[in-house]
């Protein structure tokens, strides 16, 4: 599986050049016939697939211009697809995965074994590279890419060299070629992940095993497979998860191109020790999971943070041009506003079901919980997240975000409050609510943003009506309060204010805390519901008080 | 929990982004190759977060005279995509009916498919609705730009 990880290495650093080179082999065309165009834009023989955001699974669309032109109406642009599968299946075998093969109008070359090709050198260029130590490792690389691109025969031959077999039935000696890759040490400096991958012997020996006999991995990916078809059984569940797997992978590879750590691969190592898999959501647990509680040690600083981010954060007005009012670095949402994970976001709300299906499958339970007690993992893959690299604010924001959420999570009321359909929609009405209120007062948005994820199961608790119920489920954690206030604000139709209410009502929590009125939470609520009058918000503070 | 996160988040975005949620989708389609593989398109910038700027490409359709040529294109969709249609133009010459000759603006009502434009309708069927436009008897035989020409704008 580490071998996975390297193979995505070298796709990526691939030049656009080799990968014509090959495929021009295959389908018996000159270079300067071949164009390559993914997404709507045609590769440059001195771009690298990589710079394009080509991924594991995307199509690229190959156009093989033929010498005679439209004018004696031969056999033109055959177009076909190739997916450029890498590292997911075995190498020596021609696979078996589907590749998006597409019709096309002339011949239809074999568009599997492209992906066989990448996959070979791959993992080979990787293992090659690696036990060749690290000196020269990049014009190695190039080197064994060029060799096999040429002869994709040559990894199984590799691959039964005893000498191979040998190394890779070593797991330490795997571990420190691979370690003294310093590209592989950034990685690993980037994602702990990996490094637990490869400190775990266990996991290194299964993955040689794996790497060393393909047929092992096919079966393994198959037995994963299977475990995800058990999920077919839940209504919509499998096609969720699927394409949740599938645009998970996506914004984990665009965080960093070179970051390979959270390749899904990686989880596959992981899981593989713990035998029978259910599935492949819970193989995420060991990805670097920036949506995992993150280091709940300071919370008191993160809440404050969070408030002063919310701020900033609120600066950004929608425009018309803008509608989502997003300045690109403000909601660590980067994640959730990805293209894949959006669409799957859809999918799932249009189907207030799949959240119950899903949620009630046992493994959900256990990777809560486990995503609950390693916070440490979460703050660290957090920070390592490009996305929010440029802005600790953000991350700051989510740290206080998400400590809440997973309490609440783990607030069994709040997980009846989603496994119940009718909640679901009751929630969605609120959204839709919010929504409108959007539309009239934009200047909401930002903190609608910020405070709705930890706010929504809340919300699912409160009808909306009740602001004191809420803050008895979020806890005594300032950090928590601040954002259930916010939540409150939305809730309570707060409308034009462009910050928190914490923010706007600074001055007047300043002021009751001076007069006595120590308990912060209540101030807020009264102030909330006094709309900032100082005055009946302490005669409501005063009426609640038994003297 | 991840997912819980992931959809709960989902939640209010799909409500208030339809536009959002459409493109998104018409982006991972471009990625996977959507279509039957004589057009493509994506995302102009990936950092381009309104989603509004666009590439799309064409193949030529075989017996036409635009056969052989790829067609690049410039696709935008504005604030009120996908109610309203984007805007659309060649940055490869041609000579298409519908298609202003200087500048490589697609009248889009010109293109019989398109011209009641639905909110259904999506950036692969404008893409395939010009190149089906491109083998109509009426264009598929109009002498074309020598190849490699673009639009100066």
């Amino acid at each position: 599986i580490i071998l996975s990880l390297i193979v995505h290495f070298h796709l990526f650093f691939l030049p656009l050049l080799q990968f014509k080179e090959e495929i021009s082999r295959r389908f018996k065309a000159k270079q300067d016939q071949l164009v390559l165009i993914f997404a709507g834009k045609i590769l440059k023989d001195g771009d690298s697939l990589s710079q394009h955001g080509i991924k594991d699974g995307l199509t690229v669309h190959l156009v093989i211009k033929t010498a005679h032109k439209a004018g004696d109406g031969g056999s033109t642009s055959a177009s076909s697809s190739t997916s450029t599968q890498a590292g997911s299946t075995s190498t020596s075998s021609p696979p078996t995965n589907p590749s998006s093969t597409t019709g096309s109008t002339g011949s239809a070359p074999p568009p599997t074994q492209t992906p066989n090709i990448l996959t070979g050198f791959g993992d080979l260029a990787g293992l090659a590279g690696l036990g060749m130590g690290s000196a020269n490792f990049m014009e190695l690389q190039q080197q064994m890419q060029r060799q096999l691109m040429s002869n994709p025969e040559m990894l199984s031959q590799i691959m039964e060299n005893p000498l191979v077999q040998n190394m890779m039935s070593n797991p330490d000696l795997m571990r420190q070629m691979i370690m003294a890759n310093p590209q592989m040490q950034q990685l690993m400096e980037r994602n702990p992940e990996i490094s637990h991958m490869l400190n775990n012997p266990e996991l290194m020996r299964q993955t040689m095993e794996l790497a060393r006999n393909p047929a092992m991995m096919q079966e393994m990916m198959r037995n994963q497979d299977r475990a995800l078809s058990n999920l077919e059984s839940i209504p919509g569940g499998y096609n969720a998860l699927r394409r949740m797997y599938t645009d998970i992978q996506e914004p984990m590879f665009s965080a960093a191109r070179e970051q390979f750590g959270s390749n899904p691969f990686s989880a596959l190592g992981g899981t593989s020790e713990s035998g029978a898999q259910p599935s492949r959501t819970e193989n995420r647990e060991p990805l670097p999971n920036p949506w995992g509680p993150p280091n709940s040690s300071n919370p008191s600083e993160s809440g404050a943070a969070s408030t002063g981010s919310t701020s900033t954060t609120g600066g950004t007005n929608p425009s018309v041009s803008n509608p989502l009012g997003i300045n690109p670095g403000s909601l660590g949402n980067g994640m959730f506003n990805s293209p894949g994970m959006q669409s799957l976001l859809q999918q799932i709300s249009e189907n207030p079901q799949l959240m119950q299906n899903m949620l009630s499958a046992p493994y959900m339970r256990s990777m809560m919980q486990s995503l609950a007690q390693n916070p440490e993992l979460a703050s660290q893959v957090l920070m390592n997240n490009p996305l929010f690299a440029g802005n600790p604010q953000l991350q700051e924001q989510f740290r206080a975000q998400l400590p809440i959420f997973l309490q609440q999570m783990q607030n069994p009321e709040a997980l009846s409050v989603m496994t119940n359909p009718r909640a679901m929609q009751a929630l969605m009405q609120i959204q839709q609510g919010l929504q409108t209120l959007q539309t009239e007062a934009p200047g909401l948005m930002p903190s609608l943003m910020t405070g709705g994820i930890p706010g929504i199961p809340t919300g699912g608790g409160l009808p909306a009506e009740n602001p004191a119920s809420s803050p008895s489920t979020a806890g005594a954690n300032p950090a928590q309060q601040q954002l259930m206030q916010q939540m409150l604000q939305m809730f309570a139709g707060g409308g034009g204010g462009g910050s928190t209410p914490e923010v706007r009502f600074q001055s007047q929590l300043d002021q009751l805390n001076a007069m006595g009125f120590i308990n912060r939470e209540a101030n807020l609520q009264a102030l909330i519901a006094t709309g900032g009058d100082i005055n009946a918000a302490i005669e409501r503070l005063l009426g609640s008080q038994p003297s | 929990c991840y997912t819980c996160v992931v959809s709960l988040h989902s939640l209010r975005m799909s409500i208030k982004f339809p536009r959002s949620f459409r493109l998104l989708e018409e982006l991972e389609e471009g990625q996977k190759g959507g279509g039957d593989g004589t057009v493509s398109w994506g995302l102009a910038d990936d950092d381009d977060m309104t989603l509004t700027h666009w590439n799309g490409m064409i193949i030529g359709p075989a017996k036409t005279v635009y056969d052989g040529r790829i067609y690049s294109l410039k696709i935008d969709c504005g604030t009120r995509y996908p109610e309203h249609p984007p805007h659309v133009r060649f940055v490869n010459k041609i000579n298409l009916t519908g298609v202003n000759s200087s500048n490589g603006v697609v009248d889009i009502k010109s293109v019989t498919a398109l011209s009641r434009w639905k909110n259904s309708y999506n950036i692969r069927m404008v893409l395939q609705e010009l190149r089906q436009h491109m083998m109509m008897k009426e264009n598929n035989r109009l002498s074309q730009p020598p190849e490699g020409q673009v639009y100066s704008n």
